[in-house]
């Protein structure tokens, strides 16, 4: 019984202090008001800040935080970028001097955030273009300031962030793999640092060393995963994309090689080739099918778009898609599945119809960077044996390989004669010749409605410009005939100016005369 | 199915129109072309799978152009291919002597990839005796010179085809074990001597 009671008033005791607890709050009115003063009322979960000071604190505290990151991401940054010079020697020691004031300078602008995290390649670069402006290093390498000039300062903020994005896919895709995948993150690092002192290396050799380290990681990851190739083909793809995308600027068409040339010359080997037409290739595509040609346009995209991508797998897949439009393209042609002695014909026409901007460096990029396993054997692997066939057909190309004579070859690589017009006309290549010009090739037939179309609009508007400099002369003359016509009135008629004859009715000077006698009256009989 | 993995590749080479793409059809998809067929987009690259016993072997067969006028790129096509099977027609002997062509270019280039003779359109020989060109035992004296197999296949009927490539696969299998250990030197070699550099630009 006393236990019950004892029990109750402690219950009770205890809602008594609650409710002297929350009278309290209630009682003191300041202690609900913003801690800042500001004469609003705060709320707890904004630590007793009212909706504004709240917010200003927090960003205060947010951008401190963030302040600290940067100083942090910069320590590390220097660190690395001072382990980079000790390791390359005295030759960068300014380096890392140069650095620190520029990324100092660098986390104080808006893009900081971007630029900050990612790799010092950038960084360095900058340095270069110092180097090379400060007056001490006139002796710089000149391959060194080359490239810092090549990089103008929108487009490496723009690979920068997508480099960026690259790690940061890299890691979230590493972090899955926990520790074996920190391994593989300070491996990759380690050789792209690695990598960044070899510029000078030839384009065979630094492409030895990436293959070394692609089999390398693999031999790795086999011992890891016991022999599952299907996920260590998975890592390496991250693998490759990751130390792809960071190398991408150093060995890509490298000054070492004479790639650049080779490009220069295939796309002028090219242009000189434009006569070529679809039937001296021999490829079964008709044009003519809206659904070819669509296919064809966007096997040409494709092609075209394979230079854009730093990657060189993401390369492989650009060739596979256009080879997928080829194979439509005949299949739909034909109506049955294209062969090897269809498609090649077929990769070659798309080829010289597109000219794919640097050709010769991006088939030995691939050639050079890819994953091996991938470039030997698979799918990719044969749409891109094929580009290089066509490649090479297209550089070696001759009469003969056109089913030419020698002299209609040189004829029409010299421009004094066109396929076109001795294929339709024969002994008269000039004569009447338009006509089937426009029937055989529906570009030029709306090349030529469009020329129609631009003559009759510059005729119209010849015309319109004769009217209105007509109206100009007319409305010029129009002021002096009417001038004229008015002084010719004046001078027939001219101004006499006479007394005032006007009279009023009731006025009384008027002279009655005129006026019949006033109305008498008269006496009538009757 | 860029993602298929691929063990070994399978360099098809012969004439045009020897049958090259129809011996391919036949042995993946069991089927003659005599019309048009709607679901396969191109034949020119297949992988195919094959169950050795407990293993399991991906065969990537890979078309190319026979035509003469890309003869000089041919290097490129069977650069690091395990097999080549060196296609001609019973009853075209032109195309036997470019079946040599091919031999003698892949004995000089490509001294690990083995080498199948396989003689196409058997059928129509079946038919009409008269129609061979090519003497069987003059080709099996040819096979056994350069150390190849030699094959009779008919993609009409399917004669022999399964039976070529099952041999491709069980001695890619066989000799798998040789290679293992030798592989990373074979594929570190061809990028030492870089073919493709040569192939492409000093022809």
């Amino acid at each position: 019984m006393r236990s019950v009671k004892t029990t109750e008033q402690s219950r009770l005791s205890g809602i008594m202090s609650q409710r002297t607890e929350r009278r309290g709050i209630h009682v003191d009115q300041s202690d609900l008001l913003c801690k800042k003063g500001c004469g609003y009322y705060g709320n707890a979960a904004w630590q007793g800040l009212c909706s504004k000071c709240w917010r200003e604190e927090y960003q205060r505290v947010r951008q401190k935080q963030i302040q600290d990151d940067w100083a942090l991401a910069e320590k590390l940054q220097r660190e690395e970028e001072a382990a980079y010079a000790s390791s390359h020697g005295a030759q960068t020691q300014s380096h890392a001097q140069s650095t620190a004031p520029h990324s100092v300078h660098v986390s104080l602008g808006p893009f900081s955030k971007f630029e900050e995290k990612k790799t010092n390649e950038k960084t360095r670069k900058v340095t270069t273009v110092k180097k090379f402006f400060s007056p001490s290093s006139r002796t710089a390498p000149k391959k060194e300031t080359q490239e810092g000039k090549s990089s103008s300062p929108s487009i490496s903020r723009h690979a920068s962030f997508d480099t960026d994005q690259v790690s940061k896919d890299f890691v979230d895709f590493l972090k899955n793999l926990q520790k074996p995948g920190r391994e593989i993150h300070k491996q990759c690092r380690a050789f792209i640092v690695n990598m960044s002192s070899k510029k000078d290396l030839s384009a065979d050799e630094l492409s030895e060393c990436v293959q070394d380290f692609y089999q390398n990681m693999s031999d790795r990851l086999m011992g890891h995963f016991k022999g599952s190739s299907d996920s260590v083909e998975q890592v390496m793809d991250q693998v490759e994309k990751y130390i792809m995308s960071r190398l991408y600027k150093s060995v890509f068409c490298p000054e070492t090689s004479d790639d650049e040339n080779k490009d220069l010359v295939t796309q002028n080997r090219i242009r000189a080739l434009h006569w070529v037409t679809i039937q001296m290739l021999c490829v079964s595509m008709d044009e003519e099918i809206p659904e070819v040609s669509e296919n064809v346009v966007k096997a040409i995209t494709d092609i075209i778009e394979m230079d854009s991508k730093r990657v060189p797998r993401d390369k492989l897949g650009c060739i596979t898609r256009c080879s997928k439009h080829i194979f439509s393209a005949i299949r739909i042609t034909m109506n049955e599945p294209a062969s090897a002695d269809d498609f090649l014909p077929a990769l070659i026409y798309i080829v010289l119809k597109a000219n794919p901007p640097r050709l010769q460096s991006n088939i030995q990029y691939i050639t050079r960077f890819c994953n091996p396993s991938r470039l030997m054997t698979g799918e990719d692997g044969y749409y891109f044996t094929n580009l290089c066939c066509a490649a090479a057909f297209i550089e070696k190309l001759d009469a003969q390989s056109l089913n030419l004579s020698p002299e209609e070859f040189d004829r029409y690589m010299s421009g004094q004669a066109s396929p076109r017009f001795n294929s339709s006309e024969g002994d008269w290549p000039h004569a009447g010749s338009a006509p089937d010009v426009t029937a055989t090739n529906p570009v030029l037939a709306q090349l030529n409605h469009n020329l129609e179309l631009l003559s009759g609009l510059s005729s119209k508007q010849e015309r319109l410009m004769e009217a209105a400099q007509s109206l100009q002369a007319d409305l010029l003359s129009w002021p002096e005939s009417v001038q004229r016509e008015v002084h010719g009135i004046l001078e027939k008629y001219p101004l006499e100016i006479q007394s005032c004859t006007a009279s009023a009715i009731d006025a009384n000077n008027t002279d009655n005369d005129n006026l019949p006698p006033p109305l008498t009256p008269q006496v009538f009989a009757g | 199915m860029s993602a298929m993995r691929v063990d070994a590749k399978v360099v098809m080479l012969g004439k045009e129109s020897v049958g090259k793409t129809s011996l391919v059809e036949r042995y993946v998809h069991h089927r003659f072309l005599v019309g048009p067929y709607q679901n396969t987009i191109g034949a020119a690259f297949v992988a195919k799978t094959i169950q050795m016993g407990e293993k399991v072997v991906t065969l990537g067969i890979w078309d190319t152009a026979g035509s003469e006028r890309y003869e000089a790129m041919s290097r490129i096509y069977y650069r690091g291919a395990r097999a080549a099977v060196v296609c001609y027609d019973l009853t075209d002997s032109s195309s036997f002597q470019r079946a040599r062509f091919w031999v003698k270019e892949l004995q000089n280039c490509e001294e690990h990839c083995k080498i199948y003779l396989c003689g196409t359109k058997s059928d129509l020989i079946e038919g009409d005796r008269s129609l061979r060109q090519i003497d069987y035992h003059d080709v099996q004296d040819f096979a056994e010179e350069i150390g190849a197999q030699h094959f009779e296949t008919s993609s009409k009927t399917g004669n022999n085809v399964d039976d070529i490539f099952q041999k491709v696969a069980e001695d890619y299998n066989s000799t798998a074990f040789q290679y293992m250990t030798e592989e990373t030197g074979i594929d570190l070699g061809q990028k030492k001597d870089s073919y493709f550099y040569t192939c492409c630009h000093n022809n």
